[in-house]
């Protein structure tokens, strides 16, 4: 998944698919977007259900990423990345905004990535085997962080929350969330970057 | 603008898709200025915060889901159900019909509510986007204007008292008879002062516009356009009123200092 920037959880010929997908929903392709669904539901589903904690509310989500995507399919940029990263974006973006309006009540995906639950349900939409690699590294490379900045991390990106209100969830200075949400990312550019210079050209 | 922790954790915010608060403008004019670190950084703070994507497992949404969500595509046929054809009285299909009208009818009740709302939310996205296009359009159109053309000249420009510390940029055409001007480490004004820029000529200066710094003390701007100006041979800042002045009355903030010759 980290493909969404560029990664290499997909390979070449997979991003190339999903590109021609898009061009085929443009075109009004229902089919397309069938298979695009096939495709990606599966990440989605799981990023979405991580920020919202509800599985019905996950599903709502879905359902409008893939609308956005049958109005939208021309918007889509492939010199911003590939097909997977607009997915990722819109339904990380809509989840976060969904988790923002129904605060200060109940939050959603406070579950560590270690502790949330491998369900029977899981399902290796992409299963192709570098995907699976490369989500291991992903999480080898984020067990290897130190808590507080994991933490930090987990905040910002499945919760939205700016250093501000990660500092009074926390109870830390400031500074000091500045710092681990910044050392945080730059420990997993290290550990990422041998990873992505080693795997074959993408898209 | 020096490469700083500061901007490493604006990346970091910017990569997460977080709002930069009041620095976003003062990240975005760094970004404007050309900082290969900082780019370099953003893609790869990208993908490392994308590496938290992949770490979660993926989930099975209920199979319903694809046919509520293909059913529900505006512009698409919903899918052809083939109804087998079985011996039935007139009462049977009578009792199928309504029945599926009924259905027909909430379903798309419920599509053009949900189709509503779509629409509702993408016109506010896409007028957002227009705005930030402008922005950037207006911004590209500068550089092309004052940075890309070919008689370009760049003149440093170093604080005075009562501001020693503030600096400044000047990027001047003489074809374009116009320039940008790009400072930091302005001091805050009254209300009622502006800082001016002044090009140079024939030993004479002339007013080439006012301009506001931001709460950092830094300043993105492009002066008149001055016909009248032969060749400009310095710059300087001023403090004057708001709105400007026709000759400098105020302290000098800002001088350059002209090659020799």
């Amino acid at each position: 998944m980290c493909s969404a920037t560029g990664g290499p959880a997909m390979n070449a010929d997979s991003r190339e698919a999903d590109r021609a997908l898009v061009a085929r929903v443009e075109r009004r392709d229902a089919e397309a977007l069938a298979v695009l669904y096939d495709r990606h539901a599966g990440r989605l589903m799981g990023l979405a259900q991580r920020i919202l904690g509800d599985t019905g509310e996950a599903e709502e989500i879905l359902q409008e990423v893939f609308l956005h995507v049958w109005k939208a399919a021309a918007t889509f940029d492939p010199s911003r990345g590939p097909v997977l990263a607009w997915l990722l974006v819109a339904t990380r973006s809509r989840s976060i905004d969904r988790v923002r309006s129904r605060r200060p009540g109940k939050r959603g995906g406070t579950v560590g990535l270690e502790e949330a639950p491998e369900t029977a349900s899981r399902e290796d939409v992409e299963a192709d085997a570098a995907g699976r690699e490369w989500e291991t590294h992903c999480r080898a490379a984020i067990s290897e962080l130190p808590e507080d900045q994991r933490r930090a991390l987990e905040l910002a990106y499945f919760e939205g929350l700016t250093h501000q209100e990660i500092a009074e969830r926390t109870a830390t200075p400031l500074g000091t969330v500045k710092t681990r949400v910044r050392l945080g990312l730059m420990k997993l550019r290290e550990r990422i970057r041998p990873y992505r210079k080693s795997e074959a050209h993408g898209a | 603008m020096a490469h700083d922790e500061r901007l490493e954790e604006l990346a970091a915010l910017q990569a997460l898709g977080l709002p930069l608060g009041g620095e976003s403008g003062a990240f975005a004019r760094h970004r404007e200025e050309g900082c290969p670190t900082c780019e370099e950084l953003l893609v790869d703070f990208q993908i490392s915060a994308s590496a938290l994507a992949a770490a979660v497992p993926a989930r099975r949404p209920r199979p319903e889901l694809k046919q509520r969500i293909l059913g529900s595509l505006p512009g698409a046929r919903p899918a052809v159900v083939a109804m087998p054809r079985r011996p039935s009285g007139a009462a049977w299909w009578l009792a199928a019909a309504a029945a599926l009208l009924f259905a027909f009818a909430a379903w798309d009740d419920a599509r053009l509510r949900r189709q509503r709302e779509d629409l509702r939310s993408q016109t506010a996205q896409l007028s957002a986007e227009l705005s930030t296009a402008r922005q950037e359009m207006a911004r590209r159109d500068l550089r092309v204007r004052v940075l890309e053309s070919d008689d370009v000249k760049v003149l440093f420009l170093g604080g005075k008292d009562p501001q020693p510390s503030a600096r400044a940029k000047v990027f001047w055409s003489e074809k374009a008879k116009t320039g940008m001007l790009l400072a930091g480490n302005l001091a805050p004004l009254p209300p009622d002062k502006q800082y001016e820029l002044w090009v140079f000529a024939e030993g004479k200066p002339v007013a080439a516009g006012v301009f506001d710094a931001d709460a950092s003390g830094r300043a993105l701007f492009e002066s008149t356009s001055l016909p009248g100006v032969a060749a400009a041979q310095n710059f300087a800042v001023t403090v004057e009123p708001r709105g400007g002045v026709s000759q400098p009355t105020g302290p000098i903030v800002l001088v350059g200092t002209p090659a020799a010759g």
